[in-house]
């Protein structure tokens, strides 16, 4: 493989750093890809063909490409979430709970000022959304910080119950009138603009946007210097004077904040109501895709990508391969594995 | 070496899975071939035999598993009944698809392999559907238990009710501590009505027993409705019944308790209680779902509001237990009579909910139509209807 | 609140958090030895549905306990594999093993759904046999309930009382002084992984066989981050452990009863109780839980190569 690397980069064109870094993701995927035919193989199903359903209905066609990117969209933000206190050193596994509650208080926004015109609604919508998230980040946090309790046991605790909390606000106050387990259609002024006529929504620039606007504070702000700094050596931190608890907390919610966000943006872009129980593992996908790319705001946008491509794809799949939807849990695993485990040949990958 | 020719192997495989996404999805019918006809000799065209194409592409969605004894079962057996029926369509389902964000996608991939009539039979498929009926005016879409309507999208379902008044007479005769049990997926309007026909049904032999409600928050949560089945045989209920989307746990941890359980969803139910089953009521649309896709097929197809009963043969009921007394059997029998010939609604007013309020004035009866904008219990019924 | 809702509770919480037992303390042997494992989900699902499988397909629940116990066993490996030999991150190859748990038992569990088994037979609590039916109902359990506070013991008598115990609980505190003192990190926390595995194992083996005698996707719902939970609550410590479950259990079993007993409060937020009760007791006999997990928990032993 180092031979093959060796070859590439005598070409001036694959120098590049970043192009390195996709060509090493892309062959990882590929063997993860081979290891799940040998699965359906075992299982008695066609991996060629199957390959071939995956490929089409996504990349294939550009609706299907367009739901890629649609599935991608609340990836991005996520992963973000956890990729911000990464900086400091905090781990945000609560990114599931923190996605309800902003979709909670998004809602609270949509369906209390529905009057009020798209420009001013939406933003009062992301608004209330980030706060949400961030005060179910702060619990964690909080607790953390004046050393009580470790935040990733209060973040899991949390998780599970942020989804309940959404079932006693539909079912006791929201619900529409004949559907008790959800919330009305939010009227036309609270949902984000859609483009092409696809289902891709405004949600795409928040993801997009913040990313670069994250990258860019990362390696060019003192701020980011200070994340960088406080999260390779808190103790250093804290003698330099800089309130490190108060710091922590703070990051936290603004990892919160942006899980919050994502929650509104599902709400308002994709779903158009809320109801039970509407986020598939989507905080813990933003986690998987977060540490898979090292925190890095390019590598999320290629891992969100190929993950959205996974379970786009595993949708036709179940169609014609008479497989359960689950199973294709077991090719994006397989996919992670082998990022994880780094086999040999894929050495010099930066880490 | 053997790095380097992994590399190489990598990069080709890799290029040629890529490019397979130019080609079309899964099979579909050939393309019969007819060269061009030669002016100057009348050689007739050969063409290549096809098989026949289906009369009707279905999808049918389903929200948990077809082997559920339960109502995914039921739903996924009367969607089969229509190819016994009618031998030229062709079926292609999903299991398992959850609520909205997977609703939408499947069936776009069906209506891409061809379907022209959808089955949505979830729950909570009906917006997906509705919004999908929008953009496809050439597929139809029927949902099960939903109340919109478009010009390409209706909704079926059975009676439930009266089946559940039925089994409440049943279960009011049964009880000997008169509390008897429910558990439910979560306190919306269908479930409210089955409590409320129960209910009704176990006061008019029973005025002393109650209903006691817990729920699960989920269709099929297994190790919670398990849970929920023993904290109310705990509390002294000795008939346990319920509406989530599969019978299997409830009835079987009734059972292993030695309680009397009552089916629903599907009569497949019976066999994990062999000895303390009271009796169940399920669906069997089989018939009317035949009927709808023959609609469809000949082009009379319109969007109806339709529900049908026991006596159109879309519910039925589940034999009883071997513990259950002649005169108990009679009492149902002759009731299910009374419902059948209409003398008996089980929706007649004056009802009393558990506040007080009249919900359903003297002389009033609640219609299907309004079913779905029940938030409220019976009294009799304990427990929170939110 | 009469006596039989009592002890109803009790009951309950004895049915229902056997399998949560079982699990955390497999978690606790784990993180003793310095590895959390966020994909117990994932094992419990697959040693759930292959022992359910194998329950079936033999008619014989103990060949599906045994079936059940390995597989929890083997799935912890692929976790000590990425996580000892890779050196990978613990939490991502927690969640990994997680996703691969729910795609696989998905598989292996699809042509059981709806299935009837022969369960465990349940025997009546000994001393209990005298009193009238309405109690002893209640006291019926089956043998992996009457296991599970000696499997507690026997991990305490393991942990603490063994040599290859006291070997965990080093490499769990001190890697890097563990291998200096004589030590194999790697084995012994390959031995643990797969020890612990095999409890959670049982643990699934309780839910899907005895329990809920039933198999559906996903139907762990959250347990393995609820064990995860535990682990800390009980300060890592199976004894205590025993107190954690029941807490739990017990919860879950009382909002059940409140709300069947026409409390007007939303079944949603009763629903929470488990939770917030744990969280609140963590906090507030928390004390600094700091200080007594195994000062390695989560972090990569590099080793010598």
């Amino acid at each position: 493989m180092s031979k093959i690397a060796e070859v590439i980069t005598r070409f001036p064109v694959f120098r590049k750093k970043a192009l390195q870094t996709v060509v090493h993701y892309l062959l990882m995927i590929l063997f993860a890809f081979l290891m799940f035919g040998l699965i359906l193989f075992i299982a008695g199903k066609d991996p060629l063909q199957s390959y071939k359903d995956i490929f089409t209905s996504t990349l294939g066609s550009a609706y299907g490409f367009s739901e890629v990117i649609v599935a991608m969209i609340p990836m991005l933000i996520t992963a973000l979430a956890v990729a911000l206190p990464f900086r400091v050193g905090l781990i945000n596994i609560g990114g599931e709970g923190q996605l309800y509650i902003g979709a909670a208080f998004a809602t609270f926004g949509a369906l209390t000022f529905p009057n009020l015109p798209a420009w001013l609604l939406l933003p009062l919508m992301a608004l209330l959304g980030m706060v949400g998230g961030a005060l179910w980040a702060f619990i964690p946090g909080y607790l953390k910080s004046i050393g009580l309790v470790n935040e990733t046991i209060t973040s899991l605790l949390l998780n599970s119950v942020a989804p309940k909390i959404i079932g006693f606000l539909i079912l006791g106050f929201w619900h529409a009138p004949r559907d008790t387990i959800r919330t009305p259609n939010f009227g036309t002024s609270a949902l984000l603009p859609t483009f092409f006529g696809t289902r891709i929504h405004l949600g795409l620039v928040f993801g997009l946007g913040l990313l670069i606007v994250f990258w860019l504070v990362m390696k060019y702000t003192r701020w980011g210097l200070e994340m960088r700094a406080i999260g390779s050596n808190p103790q250093a931190a804290k003698r330099n004077g800089i309130p490190l608890s108060r710091y922590l907390v703070i990051i936290m919610c603004a990892g919160g904040a942006i899980a919050g966000l994502a929650g509104m943006v599902q709400v308002s872009g994709f779903y158009g109501t809320l109801f039970l129980n509407f986020s598939i593992s989507l905080g813990f996908m933003g986690f998987m895709i977060c540490w898979l790319a090292g925190g890095d705001p390019l590598g999320i946008v290629l891992m969100a990508f190929v993950v959205s491509v996974i379970y786009s794809g595993g949708n036709l799949l179940q169609l014609t391969r008479d497989l359960p939807f689950a199973v294709i849990n077991i090719l994006l695993a397989f996919t992670l594995f082998i990022v994880l485990a780094r086999p040999a040949f894929f050495k010099g990958r930066k880490s | 070496m053997k790095n380097k020719l992994f590399g190489l192997l990598s990069i080709v495989v890799c290029t040629l899975v890529l490019l397979s996404a130019c080609g079309p999805a899964a099979t579909s019918t050939p393309v019969v071939v007819v060269p061009t006809v030669v002016p100057s000799t009348a050689v007739p065209p050969t063409e290549v035999p096809t098989p026949t194409p289906p009369c009707l592409i279905i999808g049918a969605t389903y929200g948990g598993s077809i082997t559920d004894a339960g109502y995914n079962q039921a739903m996924h057996e009367a969607v089969m009944a229509i190819k016994t029926s009618i031998d030229c369509v062709e079926i292609i389902y999903a299991e398992g698809v959850p609520d909205e964000a997977g609703a939408t996608t499947t069936m776009e991939n069906m209506i891409s392999q061809g379907a022209t009539l959808i089955f949505a039979t979830g729950n909570n498929h009906q917006y997906p559907a509705l919004a999908l009926s929008q953009t496809h005016p050439d597929v139809i879409f029927e949902h099960a238990g939903g109340w919109e309507m478009g010009a390409n999208f209706a909704n079926f379902f059975g009676n439930p009710p009266d089946g559940w008044y039925l089994m409440g007479v049943a279960a009011g005769k049964m009880t000997t501590s008169n509390k008897i049990g429910f558990v439910a997926n979560s306190p919306f309007a269908w479930s409210l009505v089955f409590l409320n026909a129960f209910e009704l049904g176990v006061q008019s032999v029973n005025p002393d027993a109650k209903t006691y409600v817990t729920y699960t928050q989920a269709w099929g949560d297994s190790a919670k409705e398990a849970e929920a089945t023993n904290a109310l045989i705990n509390q002294g209920c000795d008939v346990i019944t319920m509406h989530v989307d599969s019978p299997i746990t409830v009835v079987g941890t009734a059972e292993s308790r030695g309680v009397y359980s009552i089916g629903f969803q599907n009569l497949a139910a019976q066999q994990f209680a062999p000895e303390y089953w009271i009796s169940g009521t399920g669906y069997t649309l089989g018939g009317k779902l035949t009927w709808l896709a023959s609609t469809v097929i000949d082009g009379t197809w319109t969007p109806i509001f339709l529900r049908c009963g026991m006596s159109d043969g879309c519910m039925a009921m589940a034999p009883f237990g071997k513990r259950v007394p002649q005169n108990v059997q009679d009492l149902v029998m002759q009731k299910k009579a009374e419902v059948e010939a209409g003398t008996l609604v089980v929706f007649t007013g004056p009802i009393v909910d558990q506040d007080g309020t009249v919900r359903v004035p003297a002389g009033e009866v609640l219609t299907a139509d309004n079913m779905s904008y029940v938030d409220w219990l019976v009294q009799g019924v304990v427990g929170s209807p939110k | 609140m009469t006596l039989l809702s009592i002890l109803g509770v009790l009951s309950s919480a004895i049915f229902s958090g056997t399998s949560l037992l079982f699990t955390t303390l497999g978690e606790v042997i784990d993180e003793r030895a310095g590895i959390v494992n966020l994909g117990l989900e994932g094992v419990l699902l697959v040693s759930a549905s292959s022992g359910f499988a194998v329950t079936y397909l033999s008619g014989n629940p103990y060949l599906g306990i045994l079936v059940s116990i390995l597989a929890g066993g083997l799935m912890n490996m692929i976790l000590g594999y990425l996580v000892i030999t890779r050196k990978a991150n613990q939490l991502a190859s927690g969640l990994a093993l997680m996703f691969f748990g729910f795609g696989l038992s998905a598989l292996i569990g699809k042509p059981f759904v709806g299935e009837k088994i022969h369960s465990l037979t349940r025997y009546v609590l000994p001393g209990t046999a005298g009193l009238p039916l309405l109690y002893t109902s209640l006291f019926k359990f089956d043998i992996l309930i009457y296991l599970v506070i000696p499997a507690a013991i026997l991990v305490w008598w393991l942990l603490y009382r063994t040599r290859w115990g006291l070997g965990v609980r080093a490499v769990g505190e001190n890697a890097d002084t563990a291998f200096a003192s004589g030590r194999n990190p790697h084995l012994i926390r390959y031995q643990a992984l797969f020890a612990g595995g095999m409890l959670v194992g049982l643990g699934a083996a309780h839910l899907t066989i005895a329990f809920t005698m039933n198999w559906t996707e996903y139907m762990t719902a959250g347990r393995g981050f609820i064990a995860v939970a535990l682990v800390i609550f009980s300060k890592w410590h199976p004894l205590r452990a025993i107190a954690g479950a029941l807490v739990f259990s017990g919860a879950v079993a009382f909002q059940l009863l409140l709300q069947s007993s026409g409390v007007q409060v939303s079944p949603f937020l009763l629903d929470t109780l488990p939770y917030i009760l744990t969280l609140v007791v963590l906090i507030a006999w928390g004390g600094n839980r700091k200080h007594s997990a195994p000062g390695s928990l989560g972090r990569v032993y590099q080793g010598s190569e």
